[in-house]
């Protein structure tokens, strides 16, 4: 008797081929064209969409498997961590409002992407493009669920924590991401992975996480180390999509060249505006650091994004217009985010404080040029007028750059003590800019940026108080309004560390008090 | 710097002209201005106010900046006689008797002010330091 030849299992790449690329078909009831009208209209030319190379190579049954192993370790440890009370074992309860940065303005991004690769993933004609957006669009929603788990913890102890995606929404500084993010999803789908794949994830990605997890790992704090670790491999799966899409694309037809360079120039400068926020966090937030935006700056943008561009340039693509004046601005605007947020911290939903005297020498030895020189004298009058009990809040609203949505708060590049404004006149109306480069945004594309709702003015429109108020007349305490309208609880949530429950209960429970949580 | 044109790149798949978000009829009679107190950052940013175009300038002096600006230091000292005003770079007299509308001032105007010997982030204060 014979044996029965088995049928011979398929090797990686055909079976990958097989229960991806192979599922697809042409459409015959509606031309192609109508059934997907969102690759053609930004104008780059697609000639062959088989010569995507698709990055992941995963099939979705491994992608279960091995997502699935990762989620098991990940909730483990989040499970430890919550039994444990390990929240006590935190560097020091200041660094808890980095994780309220973390919740209240990158989670709700990690979102957003969910809901644009998805978009994605419908709109490209190239199936292996489409199921790479699919697997993305699943990874981001996962992103967004683990870090709401990973953080919940924290929520149950300290204040700032309750109502992130409400704010996000809402609250002033979190416009800067949620504009960036709106405005790449209202993009055409090319731009959208150029902006998020490419310049986002490729180039600044490491800017992001890598202080954020390490800032984590320095601070004790194990939860969100892990799913640090658990998200990694996820991060270097896109990283790889944005440098895979943007040579696709170049390589297509010349002529998407002029369109590609545009759209690098602009997501690299908002991109860089919205890690103004991280910088910050970087230097003033972490209580054990790690090392400073300025050096994360030079270690992860300028030599690996210089070697990039270096390579791109066989393309005729160039280093991005703002890259430049971002490498000026690395010895300032942590320093100038922070003067902001504490000034106007008792409109925001963390606490500020001055660094401590040793944390100052240490931005004196981190930024040699510029901390002592232009910043510290703010830092000591401040803490002067505290001592006296007069913290100091600014209570009157900040201009805002129509583009970022920042605080005009950036300097002249080569000017550090002049206010850097830029306008220009659109259909009768002023628009003002913080930069060059945020001003040629608007001018490229006006009509889109017209629309832009600003915090500050949204307030003076009436439409940021509850509706038991008048608009016109927000009696006595405006910003008092406007917070009930957030969904902030003024004074608790916000306001100095020094005076805070986060503080007072922090120090009681690790002393020993067997305590309820204040403030609840 | 007003005259730069645009080229709108912006492409959709229909007719697609949005209204501008913050043009002046929103803000109950009133107009947005911005105001910045040169050189002057313990103020982290240039602020924004509703004002009516009829203010007197000298409201704006005597009533608004000691709001805006009265915790700074030097503020006591500002002689407003000497003060330079500029509507972003064109500079210009202030008639403190005449409104803001009067002085050429509209909707999303942006009044820089410099005050000459008050010269807060520009001013060595030894030791390296400069003020703010």
């Amino acid at each position: 008797m014979e044996t029965p030849v088995r049928k011979k299992k398929l090797g990686l790449k055909p079976r990958y081929t097989a229960m991806t690329r192979d599922l697809a078909w042409n459409t015959t009831y509606q031309p192609m064209e109508k059934v997907f009208p969102y690759d053609r209209y930004e104008g780059i030319k697609i000639h062959d969409w088989d010569k995507w190379e698709d990055p992941f190579r995963l099939t979705m049954e491994s992608y279960w498997k091995y997502q699935g192993e990762k989620e098991k370790k990940l909730y483990a440890v989040i499970d430890a961590f919550a039994q444990t009370n390990s929240h006590l074992a935190i560097s020091d309860a200041r660094y808890v409002n980095a994780l309220k940065l973390f919740i209240q303005g990158v989670t709700p991004l990690e979102y957003y992407a969910h809901r644009g690769f998805a978009h994605l993933g419908r709109h490209f004609t190239g199936a292996g493009a489409r199921v790479a957006a699919q697997m993305q669009s699943v990874d981001e929603l996962r992103h967004y669920q683990t870090e709401v788990h990973a953080i919940s913890h924290y929520n149950k102890h300290f204040n700032g924590m309750h109502d992130p995606v409400r704010w996000y929404d809402n609250v002033w500084y979190l416009s800067v991401p949620k504009s960036f993010f709106e405005d790449a999803f209202s993009s055409g789908p090319f731009e959208f992975l150029t902006a998020i794949s490419f310049s986002f994830e490729y180039v600044l990605t490491n800017l992001l996480f890598v202080p954020f997890m390490s800032g984590a790992a320095h601070n004790g704090d194990l939860a969100t180390v892990t799913f640090g670790f658990s998200a990694q491999s996820d991060e270097s799966r896109h990283m790889t999509l944005g440098i895979e899409c943007i040579k696709f694309m170049l390589e297509q037809d010349p002529d998407n060249v002029p369109i590609i360079q545009r759209w690098i120039d602009k997501w690299f400068w908002r991109g860089f505006r919205l890690l103004t926020l991280v910088a910050m966090m970087q230097d003033y937030m972490l209580p054990k650091r790690v090392m400073s935006w300025k050096e994360a700056w030079e270690m992860y943008a300028e030599s690996n994004g210089s070697a990039l561009f270096k390579d791109l340039s066989r393309y005729g693509i160039r280093e991005p217009k703002g890259w430049k004046e971002a490498c000026l601005a690395k010895d300032h605007i942590s320093h100038q985010a922070w003067s902001t947020f504490y000034q106007y911290s008792h409109a925001a939903s963390f606490h500020t404080w001055i660094p401590k005297k040793n944390e100052m020498q240490w931005l004196s030895k981190k930024y040699p040029d510029t901390f002592d020189k232009h910043y510290r004298s703010r830092f000591e009058h401040w803490r002067e007028l505290h001592k006296q009990d007069e913290r100091w809040f600014n209570q009157y609203l900040p201009m805002l750059c129509q583009i970022c949505q920042v605080p005009m708060m950036f300097t002249e590049p080569d000017d550090p003590t002049m206010i850097s404004f830029r306008e220009m006149e659109y259909k009768g109306d002023k628009y003002h800019f913080c930069s060059d480069h945020c001003k040629e945004i608007f001018t490229n594309e006006p009509r889109k940026y017209v629309q832009a709702l600003l915090p500050v003015h949204q307030i003076y429109k009436g439409a940021c108080y509850p509706d038991d108020i008048n608009p016109e007349s927000p009696g006595d305490s405006p910003i008092r309004e406007v917070l009930r309208y957030y969904g902030v609880n003024g004074g608790q949530d916000n306001g100095d560390f020094d005076s805070s429950h986060d503080k007072q209960n922090f120090a009681r429970w690790i002393g020993g008090e067997n305590v309820k949580m204040e403030g609840r | 710097m007003t005259t730069q044109k645009t080229v709108d790149f912006l492409k959709s798949l229909d007719t697609y002209e949005p209204d501008a978000s913050d043009n002046a009829d929103h803000f109950y009679n009133n107009w947005l201005i911005y105001i910045c107190w040169e050189n002057h950052l313990m103020y982290c940013a240039p602020f924004c106010v509703p004002l009516p175009p009829s203010l007197p300038f000298g409201a704006l002096v005597g009533d608004l900046m000691p709001e805006l600006y009265g915790e700074h230091p030097e503020f006591e000292q500002i002689d407003w006689q000497r003060t330079k005003w500029f509507d972003s770079d064109k500079q210009f007299r202030a008639d403190f008797g005449k409104s803001l509308e009067h002085h050429g001032l509209r909707h999303k105007s942006l009044i820089r002010f410099n005050t000459p010997a008050l010269e807060g982030s520009r001013v060595s204060k030894g030791a390296g330091q400069q003020g703010f």
